[in-house]
């Protein structure tokens, strides 16, 4: 561990100042679940009282959303040491067969969830927009082999608003899975490059998934990835098209919130896109919890190891949307959607963005 | 009991029937963050890479009917449980000395009603206070109980040792704060208090088990207390050259009006903490004041302030660093901004009347830097009463003379505590103020209360004849 995990450690373990915000630990009501654990059995592990082992399953039960470095007003970071003993781990070898597997998919398949092929509907719709445009739109793992009909939704969006924009068939992994799985791994740069060449050969690429856009626009230049193709969020993007006209709103009589994903409000400042396209179609209201204060409402990713704790997430943030008088949550991460909508209730709508579009 | 490997599993199955196998656990992850608590030895034990004594079993009951299976299970097998709300105590209470179960409260976190005809919310109290000042917001109220560990403490764990926020001189302490409680005693019987806090059906049952610590019973459900938000906030602080003064002012104030906040700072603190986090550079006592309300009232008490400090040579210092302290109120609380490890450190607050705090803050402040040259000991005066006040007071040992060895850092640790706590007592105060008493006081409280512990212990052998809840704590 570097020396400056080991500090973020140490000043982590003993404090439990950003408990309220962790969606997980609020979820679950586990002490585990919080900064302050991971860095308590981390700081053990330093020291020699207990095994990597016995803490790795702790270490894959974050969602590494940030919120418990937001909220930190000494500026700790315990995403920083998260990252690092799964990195750990991974060279190590003591990484849960569980996480083994998804890693060894993203290798092989460039997804963790080991797919090959979109469905047959979903294929049909990205060979519509086989030719090279100026404008790509990147779908993302999630949307096209978990969560098919979001692509197709995204795909609608733009056709609708006469955008000429490429789908590629074999799209590139982005690199966010084995970036949040292991880290800062030789094979995640491979991907990140891998995805950045093709990237380039569009002048403007729209990213569907929140997921990819932060790691496309935050990490690659981190990683000293080049990227020359200008990145936009799909969020930013349908924004832009309604002011443009391209998009001819319509009253949907709805009141709803909006589920900022973390990627976007807290890592990529952008909060207000989404907001401008839902007040265009509905009347809006904010959650307590909200913009660069957002609460994760759960992830496809996740939910392969721990199914049950994402449905308690995506449940507390429904109560959450509930008690601010809303009938609708709008989403604009495929993640996100699907996890709220996994949740068997009757008491509020989950939209995502495209749907409120279309009017589905 | 002798348990054994076989007997443990056997425990371990009809726990995992009661609370379900997701929640109950003996893995290595949840038995380490349930031994550790904010308790100054504890966190020492750590970071010298020690493993605290810890739980055989962690199980997180959702309601009060889990709750009594658990404690039926640990009754007949004759086991200790321990209570676990937010782990921010100070006082070690939460610590599993004597392993067995720890019975981990924030599954019971749900908010059950907000009442705004009544002025409360009802809740379980695995609910994070923050929740609950949420829930309050919501509707446009707050709970006005802002300790610095709102963001991480439980309602049972304030309620369980008696805690106090930032805004009690108006607002009142926890055990003014809560209505009606259900609590599940040690047999597993669930009971509900009074409906009501003010009556003469007997002694109080709410005052009964609040603060006793998890030693009596587990409170599983309370209604607390909500409040309108005030019109009008106002903050002031003043500069006293002579803590006389400042006493003498602040009393006679409390005789005309009560003020939200009054923290008083000696001439230490004022010249290390207060100036490190609020930016006041001159010597003297600083001290703050916030009074709240409708516009008018607060018109008049800022008059009355006035005119009282002036009275007694109070230099007014405006609003600027008042402000500036209550932004930062709950910063003091994250590291880096206060005492931290490899220091040692311990507060050891105590409350008294106003004809005894003066001389109890000399002789605690006498009774740690003459028995221990190489501590430091500052103090403020933050809650404030008609009749009398808490002092606040902390020693700082710094590193180099901290003791390398755990056990002898430990002795030295207790040799302080005993001293100054015994310096409080024996000048008229209490053991504690409002961070409880746990396995760190649990023995001076017979020096306290002498005979009158009999009724503390009377109730613990009718309650808990197996002796299960949270022993070693509280005295008992």
């Amino acid at each position: 561990m570097t020396e400056s995990s080991k500090k973020n450690v140490d000043s982590c373990r003993f404090c439990w100042m950003c408990r309220h915000i962790c969606p997980i630990g609020k979820a679950t009501g586990q002490e585990r679940n919080n900064a302050r654990a991971r860095a308590l059995g981390l700081s053990l592990v330093n020291r020699n009282a207990l095994g990597l082992a016995e803490v790795i399953d702790n270490l894959y039960e974050c969602a590494c959303c940030g919120a418990c470095t937001k909220e930190c007003v000494t500026g700790w970071d315990p995403m920083l040491f998260t990252r690092q003993a799964r990195l750990d781990a991974a060279m190590e070898g003591v990484l849960p067969e569980y996480i083994g597997r998804l890693v060894d998919n993203c290798l092989e398949t460039g997804n963790a969830y080991g797919i090959t092929e979109p469905e047959d509907f979903v294929q049909m719709e990205i060979q519509k927009h086989e030719k090279q445009e100026e404008i790509l739109l990147f779908l993302g793992v999630d949307a096209r082999y978990r969560a098919p009909l979001a692509a197709v939704n995204a795909i609608r969006v733009l056709e609708t608003a006469k955008v000429s924009f490429t789908v590629l068939e074999k799209e590139p992994a982005s690199g966010w899975q084995l970036e949040y799985l292991v880290s800062a791994v030789k094979e995640t740069k491979e991907q990140m490059t891998a995805c950045a060449k093709e990237l380039n050969r569009f002048q403007r690429v729209v990213v569907f998934d929140p997921q990819d856009a932060r790691i496309c626009k935050r990490e690659y230049p981190e990683w000293g990835v080049e990227l020359t193709a200008e990145v936009v969020t799909f969020t930013a993007f349908v924004a832009k098209l309604l002011k443009t006209g391209a998009l001819c709103p319509q009253n949907r009589n709805l009141t709803a919130v909006y589920q900022d994903p973390f990627q976007l409000a807290r890592e990529l400042d952008e909060t207000q896109p989404a907001r401008e396209v839902i007040s265009a179609y509905a009347a809006r209201r904010e959650m307590l919890c909200h913009g660069k204060d957002t609460m994760w409402a759960g992830n496809l990713l996740m939910r392969e190891w721990m199914p049950e704790v994402m449905l308690l997430v995506a449940a507390d943030r429904i109560e959450q949307a509930e008690r601010a008088g809303a009938d609708a949550i709008v989403t604009a991460s495929v993640s996100e959607y699907a996890s709220l909508k996994a949740v068997k209730q009757d008491k509020i709508r989950i939209l995502s963005l495209e749907e409120l579009i279309l009017g589905e | 009991m002798q348990t054994n490997e076989f007997l443990q599993a056997m425990i371990l199955t009809e726990l995992e029937d009661a609370v379900g196998a997701e929640n109950c656990s003996a893995n290595p992850i949840d038995r380490v963050t349930h031994s550790v608590d904010y308790y100054w030895l504890s966190r020492m034990w750590a970071d010298r890479g020690r493993r605290m004594p810890e739980a055989d079993i962690v199980v997180s009951p959702k309601d009060a009917q889990e709750t009594a299976k658990v404690l039926k299970i640990a009754n007949y097998y004759k086991i200790p449980v321990t209570c676990w709300g937010g782990g921010g105590g100070t006082q070690g209470g939460a610590i599993p000395v004597c392993g067995g179960i720890v019975l981990d409260t924030k599954r019971m976190d749900r908010i059950y009603e907000v009442n705004t005809e009544s002025m409360y919310i009802e809740c379980g109290t695995g609910a994070i206070y923050k929740h609950i000042e949420w829930a309050a917001n919501e509707v446009g109220m707050a709970t006005m109980h802002y300790p610095s560990s709102l963001n991480c403490s439980t309602v049972g764990g304030f309620l369980a040792h008696r805690g106090i926020g930032v805004v009690s001189t108006k607002y009142g302490k926890i055990d003014d704060m809560v209505l009606q409680m259900e609590v599940v005693l040690p047999n597993g019987d669930i009971i509900h208090t009074s409906p009501a806090p003010k009556h003469a059906a007997g002694p109080d049952l709410n005052q009964i088990f609040i603060g006793s610590e998890g030693t009596l019973g587990i409170i599983t459900k309370a209604q607390m207390r909500i409040f309108a938000q005030p019109e009008e906030r106002r903050f002031r602080g003043f500069l006293f050259q002579d803590m006389h003064a400042a006493f003498t002012a602040s009393r006679e104030l409390l005789q005309k009006f009560k003020p939200s906040v009054m923290r008083l700072y000696d001439p230490a603190e004022t010249a290390t903490l207060i100036k490190k986090i609020v930016g006041v550079e001159k010597p003297g006592a600083f001290m703050n004041v916030a009074y709240e309300g409708c516009r008018e009232m607060v018109e008049v008490e800022e008059r009355i302030l006035l005119d009282t400090f002036h009275k007694y040579g109070a230099e007014d210092l405006g609003s600027e660093y008042g402000e500036k302290w209550w932004e930062e109120k709950i910063t003091f609380f994250y590291p880096g901004h206060m005492m931290d490890l490899p220091q040692m450190f311990g507060t050891m607050d105590t409350i008294a009347p106003y004809g005894k705090i003066e001389e109890i803050y000399d002789a605690m402040k006498d009774a740690v830097e003459t028995n221990f040259p190489q501590a430091r000991f500052i103090a403020h005066f933050s809650h404030w009463y008609e009749w009398g006040a808490m002092v606040y007071d902390r020693f700082i040992v710094e590193e180099e003379h901290v003791p390398k060895d755990p056990v002898e850092a430990l002795r030295l640790h207790q040799q302080i505590w005993t001293a100054g706590v015994r310096a409080a007592i024996a000048h008229g105060g209490v053991v504690n103020d409002h961070h409880g008493v746990g396995i760190k006081l649990g023995r001076l409280m017979k020096e306290q209360y002498g005979p009158a512990m009999q009724v503390f212990e009377g109730l613990k052998r009718q309650l808990d004849p197996n002796g299960i809840m949270n022993p070693f704590k509280l005295g008992l």
